[in-house]
């Protein structure tokens, strides 16, 4: 295996929109850190292209941005990737990180705590996160939907960096945390819902296999 | 007779449980957000609340969020997570 990232980065709706454009911050701390790369992005977020570049780059961290279920993550226009059962057997070994809601739940199990090399962080609830309307065309403008996307970017980061994956998930949380204190105290209308949705992310996400993993 | 009557009690508050939470999102939701939660395009605050009202997935998993922050400020969980930052 070579240490390098495969990142999915699916656009056809606003969710995917969002995390797709929010990922610039990974990709720069992956060139920062002459980490070596491959975007697949838009219609490359297949379960073909994604099996064919797995198998020839043979990359150590794998990211990806989608909608999922307990059992799959989703690419492109809702094509399933990877799913725990039919192609998970791709991930054994390799460090992933699931922006996608739910994934944790059946597919992050595949990676058991004494047994894998690699782990998996995701989350177990749907991944929730508010955004303003005013800024669709701009995600990056959208400072509502920055206070979800730009903490759980730290994950990945953090792991780029070098550090472990438990130091990377704890990474993780405590920058979503820190926006929860800012909410909390800022205390406008909508102040108690984003910091709800906060509180959703970061009690759910999870860490399954080696948490001493690194890419 | 003493499960229809329990059933009875726990639908109420499952009720009651419903009215909170759809009182919660229309006092604190302002007009520009958007609420994105699974594979749903993102939601109006009246299309969040009509969630609920139904009691379909997402307004299980919006019933769900507001009920497990709700006992996180009731346990002090929330307290400590800001203190501790």
């Amino acid at each position: 295996m070579k240490k390098g990232l495969i990142i999915t980065l699916p656009k056809w709706d606003n969710v995917t929109e969002y995390l797709s454009h929010f990922s610039w911050q990974i990709l720069s701390a992956a060139e920062e850190n002459n980490i070596p790369y491959k975007k697949l992005e838009e219609t490359e977020a297949s379960k073909k292209s994604f099996e064919k570049t797995i198998n020839k780059l043979n990359y150590s961290f794998i990211v990806f941005n989608g909608h999922g279920s307990p059992n799959s993550i989703k690419g492109h226009k809702d094509e399933v990737i990877i799913e725990a059962g039919n192609n998970g057997y791709l991930i054994n070994d390799r460090i992933v990180y699931a922006r996608a809601c739910e994934a944790g739940a059946v597919l992050g199990r595949i990676f058991k705590e004494n047994t894998s090399r690699g782990c998996f962080i995701g989350y177990e609830f749907p991944f929730v996160f508010w955004a303003d309307k005013t800024w669709d065309s701009v995600p990056l403008k959208d400072e509502t939907a920055k206070k979800f996307l730009e903490p759980s970017n730290m994950v990945a980061i953090s792991l780029l960096k070098g550090h472990t994956a438990e130091e990377a998930h704890q990474n993780g949380i405590m920058h979503m945390k820190k926006n929860f204190k800012k909410e909390i105290l800022r205390g406008t209308k909508d102040s108690f819902q984003i910091a709800e949705a906060l509180w959703n992310n970061f009690t759910g996400q999870v860490l399954f296999g080696n948490s001493q993993a690194v890419i | 007779m003493r499960d229809n009557y329990e059933y009875d009690e726990k639908s109420e508050v499952a009720e009651k449980m419903k009215e909170l939470v759809l009182a919660r999102i229309d006092a604190q939701t302002t007009s520009n957000l958007r609420l994105f939660i699974g594979s749903h395009k993102g939601m109006t605050k009246e299309e969040i609340m009509a969630h609920v009202r139904r009691g379909d997935e997402i307004g299980k998993n919006i019933i769900r969020m507001h009920i497990n922050f709700m006992k996180a400020v009731v346990s002090g969980e929330v307290t400590d997570v800001v203190k501790s930052i």
